[in-house]
Formats: structure tokens, C-alpha cells, sequence
């Protein structure tokens, strides 16, 4: 009886602390026990920090520059947060992991009770504290005496609630699309857009290095100045009454927002799954099981084929490649040509894209996730292990050739110069290699599991960004040192080296293979708790 | 079975020439047990952070027998079978499969056995099809022999209509099938499934039965988890049943039952029976008058 009546008269405030308590305890749970976990829990702490006071000096630094520059400087800012924190959890960046509005459908709580919750829990958090921290730099770069500064106060606040609430509006209304499978394949495929879009604004400012820095701040200035993130911040430099207007249409916006977002939330709760109404059969004659001798290997690579082309996670990383050596040959095209070595362009991003390309094999065993335990009951020998990862190599490698082909060929005709493209399409090919072996390394040391729903917005399972992060930058930064040996000397010149980089990059894959076979036959069953962790 | 032993005594007299004689003594006990049991498992322990999941059990499967595994949720049994199928790496304890030690001879004891996991975890981007060719394949198995197999199994198991379907899309009892249908495709000696019919439809469930009896039949042996007591009492000539991380009776099934129901037996041996007298009139006072 009384439970029941508490239930219903729980208080805004109490329901806030509630909330809040019930996310510190989410957080806290999922470090609950494990070493890595919380390892790469202080990790991201650390990297927060880093980045809050790194964000909150440069905004503040705006001062130093012209009051009207300093205002158009920090509406950028403001705009940039807020475009980020909409479209960045569909990113899928390790950044947010929000409590899941399903798991409340049951409880009686009023709508008003479940915005202030869903709100409350969207904002605890390392990085939601950050762009607080960040924003508020924007106080220190612009307001001026005790009004300005009260002004600030709330220009900061209310950009921080249109950030959370933009991105909940967002989440919450696609959440629909997220949850058939079929929609969220093509979620996860329409993200590629989106970051190919934030690049044009990037390609523009490289098109026209001939223009002034100033011209073009002031004219997206004035543009942005209209979105609310960028009203917020010019409501700032600007005090007054026209401070107060332009606020309290920001506040406007951030709550009808706010009522969309729980009108979404509700549509959500209720909307079924329609995720198995998809009859579709596949039947497809695989290549690669006709091409190579019968077994194991073969398997893996057919195996591996089709995870490319059925699997959204693999195909978002591959085409995030793609998108991003395109942009790179795209945009130095743009670039003074003096300003580049011929073997520059001819070279660098290819590398990057052959780099790109052979870490999507850093986390080899992420993808098959709890279904790995199939090759687990049958692998008896690390070279059961090694085999497993020379078809998944031979599959990548398959897709990635031709890529970094394409890239470099594009490259030397940018530079003038196509006879280029041979030795650095062989330099592109080694840093493949090298790339491949690097990976093959860090997926047994450093497993994670890859989250199956996409809407988890995040690259890793809770509790395991750090090891994410670990993995692929590790992996990142060792497949870069390692491939300074083929990289440089064709660079500064010496062509003929680039004959050895398809050996040399064929060895480090082989003794990737080698490394990753023994260390990983010993440990199966741990990288088999590792990526099946619930996500 | 008995030309098994005898074979195995035949052996043993050679070896005799040249041991000692309490060598031998062991030698033919564990030479015997081998040739009778599918699984021995000895002192097995697990412990998850301060949680001990599996305290030193000692599990025995005859060979040939459908054996049960029985306990309350958090007895330890999926615990138990991961360590078993060298899914889960055990604290202490050995793990033999048909004589052979799991986690120092993993080739020969993966050859052996078949597997279906607790969860509905399968490779969801591959058809039902793709599965099996993929699963018989990494076995080693001919391409050729492993379509006819596939073909076989998915017609018994009443999938072929959705044979083409990805994983990802069946439901719970097509899961179970398809699972099951892999665990088989190599032919194992010792099939190992943790609750193979839980979540799964009536229909469904006849066909795993029907499968399962046509394959011990021919001496191969089953070890299953579950819940469903009925099933087991039904299915099982063997019951091993585990309490607290702990093997509280084990031995074949009339043994266990001791002229109960299988059913009374397992509460009695859980000690959840005792308790049922006079402890539910203490609390929940509140409970079934909702009118407030």
C-alpha cells in the first residue's frame, strides 16, 4: 500500500537525486571487479580532464582577441558543440551510455518525472561535465562585469541543456528506425553521410586557402549566429536587453525540444520491434569457397566476405576508410601544389588509408562477439588460431588492395607525376601488411566486445572504451612506427626501397599471425569473455 | 560396452610386463573408467570475484547414458559445462572427456564433442545454411559431405524452408535447432547442451527429443541442463544434481529418485522442500489485497 503511494508522489527533487544516484550506481556497477575496466576507466577520466581544461583555456584565451572576433570565434564554438553533441552519438563514439528508456516503460512514473529523470541521466556523466566545462570558458572569454557574467551563466547553462536535449531529441526519435535491424544497417551506413558532410565545411577552408582566415569566421559567424547554439553565445558578447530576447528564445527552443524529445520517448516506450519481419533469404555461391582449396581457411575468408557486406559494424568502418582517404586526396588536391612533394601526395594518403584499412583488424574477434565460442569448441592448436586470422586477413586484404591502389594512383596524377604511383602503390600495399600484423596482435591482447545495437553509441561495451581506446590507438600508433621503415626512405627520394615494403609488410602480417596464434590459442577463453560481454 | 572392457583388459595385461604392480592396480582403474565414462570432472572450481560458482564438483557421465543436469538458477551448471567444453577456463579441478584431460588435450577432446551453449549465440549474419557449411568446414570436414549433412539435419529439424534465412532473424526454437544442428554436424561422441529447451516451442522441443533419443540410441552420449524436471524424468537414465556451486546427488535415475518424483527428490535435495511449511505466513502480509 505505501509503496505504492510513494511511487506516485515522488517529488521533482527526489526523482532528480534518484535518477542521479541511479546512474553513479550504473557507472560504478559496470567497474565493479574488473581491473581493465576501471584502467581504462581512469584512462578516459584523465583524457576528460585533458580536454576539459585544454576547452575551457582556449575558449577563455577569446579574450585576447577583437571583442567582435572573440563573439564570432565562440558562436562557431557554441555551433560546433551543439552539431556535435547531435549527430556524435550517432558517432558512435565511446562517449555516452545513457540509460536505456525501455527498462522504465514499466514503472508508473508521470512524464514530467520521466523527462526530469531521462534528463538527469543524460547529463551524469564524465563528458557531458566537459562540455560544460568547456562552454563555460565562454564566461571567461567574453562577459563583461556582474550582469555579463550572470548573462554567461545562463547562456552556458541553457547551451548545455539544447546540447543534451538536441541529442536525446535525436537519439530518442530514430530509436525507432535503430531498432529494426534493417533500418539501423542503414543508420549506420547514412552516419558515413553525415561525417562526410561535417568534412565540406573543412574541404572549403582548404579550397580557399587564398581567402583570409577572417572573412570566413565572419561569414559563418553571421550564419551561425541565427542557430539557437548560436544565439546563446552571441546573447554573451552582447549583453542587455538583446541578451536577454535572444536567451530566452533559446529557452524556448530547448523546451519544446525538451517536448518533442518526451513525446518521441513516449512514441518509443510503445513502438514495437520489427526487427524479424524481414523474410528476405540469402543465397549466395561465395567466390572465395570456389577459388580456395576446401577447409578451414576458406570458410573463414567466405565467412568473413559476408560479414562485410551483412554486417553494418564492418561496413561503417571500411567505408569510414574510404570516406576519409577520399577526403584526404580531395582536399590536398585542393592544397598548394608547392606547398607538397609529389611524393607527398603520391604517398601519405595512401599510407593513411592502408593504415585505416588493415586496423579494422585490431579488434578481429569484436565482431563475432558471443558467437565465438563456435571456433572456441573447435580450435585445438594455435595453428588453428593462426589460420583463423590469415582468412580474415586474405579477406581484408582482398577488399583493401584495391582501395589503396585507387588512393595512390589518385595521388601521383594529383602530384603530376603517375609513374609514382608504382613505388608508393607497393609502399601503400606494405603499410597494409604491416597493419594487418599490428592488428592481429592487439585483437588477442586487447579484445573488446563491438556492441551489436548501434544506437549504444558507443564503440566498445560499457567499461571497455578504455580498452577500446588502448586497442586501437596502440595498435594505431605501433602499425605507424612499424611502417616508418617503408614509408620514409622512398620518401626522402630512395624509390628502390620501396621493392622491399610488400616482403616487409608480408613479414610483420606473418609474424602478427605468428604472435597472435600462440598468444591467442593461450587465452581463448579470456578473448571469449571479452567480447561477449552484454552490450 | 562389455567387449569395451575386455578389449581394455587385453591392453592392460601388455602393459602389466612392464609395471609395477600398485601401477597397475591404477592403471586398470583408470583405464576402466575411461572405457565407461563419457565425462569426469574432479574437484572442479570456479570463483567469480568473491562469488564461488563452482566449489569442487565432481561430475561422472557414463558413457552412452542421456544424462541430466539439474539445479536451481545459480547452481553453477552453465559454470560447470563451460568449463567442461574448454569454454571456460576452471581455478582447479580436471576435466576429462573419454579419458582424455580437456585443457591438455584440447585437439583430441574437441574432436569429441559437440557443444550448444547457454544464450542463443550464433554467427547471426550467416543463413542457417551458411552456419552449418561454415561450422563443418573449420571442423576439417569435406565440403561435399558437409552440404549432405547440412541438407540431412535441416530437413529433420523442419528448417528448411528458413535454411536461407540469416540467424538473425529465427526465433528462439529455430535458434535451438540450428544450434543443435551444428553441435551434431561433426558427429560428436559427448553432445553437451545447456538448456536446450528452454524458450522453445512444444513442436520444436518433439523434434530435439525425437534427434536426441536417435542419437543415444547408437551409444552416443547426451548431458543436458535444464529445468523442466518432467523432461527430465522423461528423457534421462542419469541425473547429476547440483546445489550451490556443489554436486548434491549424482547416479542413475531411480537412484536419485528413490521412489519419489523426480521432482520432490530435486526440492528435498536443494533443501527447498523443508522450509515450505511454516515460513510464507511471516512476511508478504500485504500482498493480495490490492484495494488500497
Amino acid at each position: 500500500m505505501a509503496g505504492l503511494q510513494q511511487g506516485v508522489r515522488l517529488g521533482l527533487g527526489a526523482t532528480v537525486a534518484l535518477f542521479f544516484r541511479l546512474k553513479i550506481r550504473l557507472i560504478a556497477g559496470n567497474l565493479r571487479g574488473e581491473v581493465s575496466r576501471q584502467i581504462g576507466f581512469v584512462f578516459s577520466l584523465v583524457a576528460a580532464v585533458a580536454v576539459a581544461a585544454g576547452g575551457f583555456l582556449a575558449m577563455s584565451l577569446v579574450r585576447l582577441a577583437a571583442p567582435d572576433m572573440a563573439v564570432n570565434l565562440v558562436i562557431i564554438a557554441f555551433a560546433v558543440f551543439w552539431v556535435t553533441w547531435t549527430i556524435g552519438p550517432l558517432l558512435m563514439f565511446g562517449v555516452d551510455d545513457t540509460l536505456d528508456p525501455s527498462r522504465l516503460a514499466l514503472l508508473p512514473l508521470t512524464t514530467r518525472q520521466l523527462a526530469a529523470g531521462m534528463f538527469t541521466t543524460s547529463v551524469t556523466g564524465i563528458w557531458p561535465l566537459v562540455t560544460l566545462v568547456i562552454t563555460s570558458g565562454a564566461i571567461a572569454g567574453l562577459a563583461a562585469g556582474v550582469a555579463g557574467i550572470a548573462i554567461g551563466v545562463i547562456a552556458v547553462l541553457l547551451q548545455f541543456a539544447l546540447c543534451i536535449v538536441t541529442s536525446r531529441l535525436v537519439t530518442t526519435a530514430l530509436s525507432g528506425a535503430l531498432r529494426s535491424r534493417r533500418g539501423r544497417d542503414l543508420v549506420a551506413v547514412g552516419v558515413l553521410l553525415v561525417v562526410l558532410l561535417s568534412q565540406a565545411p573543412n574541404l572549403i577552408a582548404n579550397r580557399g586557402s587564398s581567402l583570409d582566415v577572417e572573412r570566413v569566421v565572419v561569414g559563418m559567424a553571421g550564419i551561425l549566429r541565427w542557430t539557437p547554439a548560436g544565439t546563446a553565445a552571441h546573447s554573451i558578447g552582447a549583453g542587455g536587453l538583446q541578451a536577454v530576447i535572444g536567451l530566452a528564445a533559446v529557452a524556448l527552443v530547448v523546451l519544446g525540444f525538451g517536448a518533442l524529445w518526451i513525446a518521441a520517448l513516449k512514441r518509443a516506450l510503445v513502438t514495437a520491434d520489427t526487427s524479424t519481419q524481414s523474410p528476405a533469404g540469402v543465397r549466395s555461391r561465395s567466390l572465395a569457397s570456389r577459388l580456395l582449396p576446401d577447409g578451414a581457411f576458406a570458410a573463414v575468408v567466405a565467412k568473413e566476405f559476408k560479414y562485410v557486406r551483412r554486417d553494418p559494424r564492418g561496413r561503417v568502418g571500411l567505408m569510414a576508410a574510404v570516406a576519409v582517404s577520399a577526403v584526404m586526396v580531395f582536399s590536398i588536391s585542393g592544397g598548394g601544389r608547392g606547398e607538397m612533394s609529389g611524393a607527398w601526395l603520391a604517398s601519405f594518403p595512401a599510407c593513411i588509408s592502408a593504415l585505416m584499412l588493415s586496423l579494422q583488424s585490431s579488434n578481429a574477434f569484436g565482431i563475432d562477439g558471443r558467437s565465438l565460442w563456435m571456433n572456441a569448441v573447435v580450435f585445438g592448436t594455435p595453428r588453428d588460431v593462426r589460420n583463423d586470422l590469415a582468412g580474415r586477413h586474405l579477406a581484408l586484404a582482398v577488399i583493401a588492395v584495391p582501395i589503396v591502389t585507387a588512393v595512390t594512383l589518385a595521388g601521383s596524377f594529383i602530384a603530376g607525376d603517375p609513374l609514382l604511383a608504382v613505388p608508393f602503390a607497393l609502399v601503400g600495399w606494405g603499410v597494409l601488411g604491416v597493419g594487418l600484423g599490428v592488428g592481429a596482435v592487439a585483437s588477442v591482447l586487447l579484445p573488446y566486445t563491438s556492441p551489436e545495437r548501434i544506437n549504444a553509441f558507443s564503440g566498445a561495451a560499457p567499461g571497455q572504451g578504455g580498452v577500446a581506446f588502448l586497442g586501437s590507438f596502440g595498435s594505431l600508433i605501433a602499425g605507424t612506427l612499424l611502417s616508418l621503415p617503408i614509408v620514409l626512405p622512398p620518401l626522402l627520394g630512395v624509390m628502390w626501397w620501396s621493392a622491399l615494403a610488400v616482403p616487409y609488410g608480408m613479414g610483420v602480417a606473418w609474424a602478427g599471425r605468428r604472435i597472435g596464434g600462440a598468444v591467442g590459442f593461450g587465452r581463448y577463453p579470456e578473448i571469449l569473455a571479452a567480447v561477449s560481454r552484454p552490450s | 560396452m562389455g567387449h569395451h572392457i575386455s578389449e581394455g583388459v587385453g591392453d592392460l595385461r601388455l602393459i602389466g610386463r612392464f609395471v609395477q604392480q600398485d601401477t597397475l592396480l591404477t592403471c586398470i582403474s583408470a583405464r576402466l573408467a575411461h572405457m565407461t565414462e563419457a565425462v569426469r570432472t574432479t574437484g572442479l572450481y570456479k570463483r567469480f570475484g568473491q562469488q564461488i560458482a563452482v566449489g569442487g564438483v565432481d561430475l561422472v557421465v557414463p558413457r552412452g547414458s542421456f544424462a541430466g543436469l539439474v539445479g536451481p538458477n545459480g547452481a553453477g551448471k552453465t559454470t560447470s559445462l563451460s568449463m567442461v567444453t574448454g569454454l571456460l577456463r576452471p581455478d582447479a579441478g580436471t576435466i576429462h572427456i573419454d579419458g582424455f584431460d580437456v585443457w591438455l588435450d584440447p585437439v583430441a577432446v574437441k574432436a569429441r564433442i559437440g557443444v550448444l551453449p547457454e544464450g542463443l549465440r550464433l554467427f547471426e549474419r550467416l543463413s542457417g545454411r551458411e552456419l552449418l557449411s561454415y561450422n563443418g568446414q573449420l571442423r576439417g570436414l569435406p565440403k561435399r559431405e558437409v552440404e549432405q549433412r547440412a541438407e540431412e539435419l535441416l530437413t529433420v529439424m523442419d528448417l528448411k524452408d528458413s535454411a536461407d534465412k540469416l540467424v538473425v532473424d529465427y526465433s528462439t526454437g529455430m535458434r535451438k535447432k540450428i544450434g543443435l544442428s551444428a553441435a551434431l554436424l561433426h558427429n560428436p561422441a559427448v553432445l553437451f547442451l545447456d538448456e536446450p529447451f528452454e524458450g522453445v516451442d512444444p513442436v520444436s522441443a518433439n523434434t530435439l527429443v525425437e534427434v536426441l533419443q536417435r542419437y543415444t540410441a547408437s551409444g552416443s552420449t547426451v548431458v543436458f541442463s535444464s529445468h523442466v524436471m518432467d523432461l527430465v524424468e522423461r528423457l534421462c537414465d542419469w541425473v547429476s544434481v547440483m546445489s550451490r556451486g556443489q554436486i548434491v546427488a549424482q547416479g542413475p535415475l531411480d537412484q536419485v529418485r528413490a521412489g519419489r518424483s523426480l521432482n520432490q527428490a530435486f526440492l528435498d535435495l536443494v533443501g527447498a522442500g523443508r522450509d515450505n511449511d511454516g515460513s510464507g505466513e511471516e512476511g508478504l502480509s500485504w500482498l493480495g489485497s490490492s484495494r488500497a
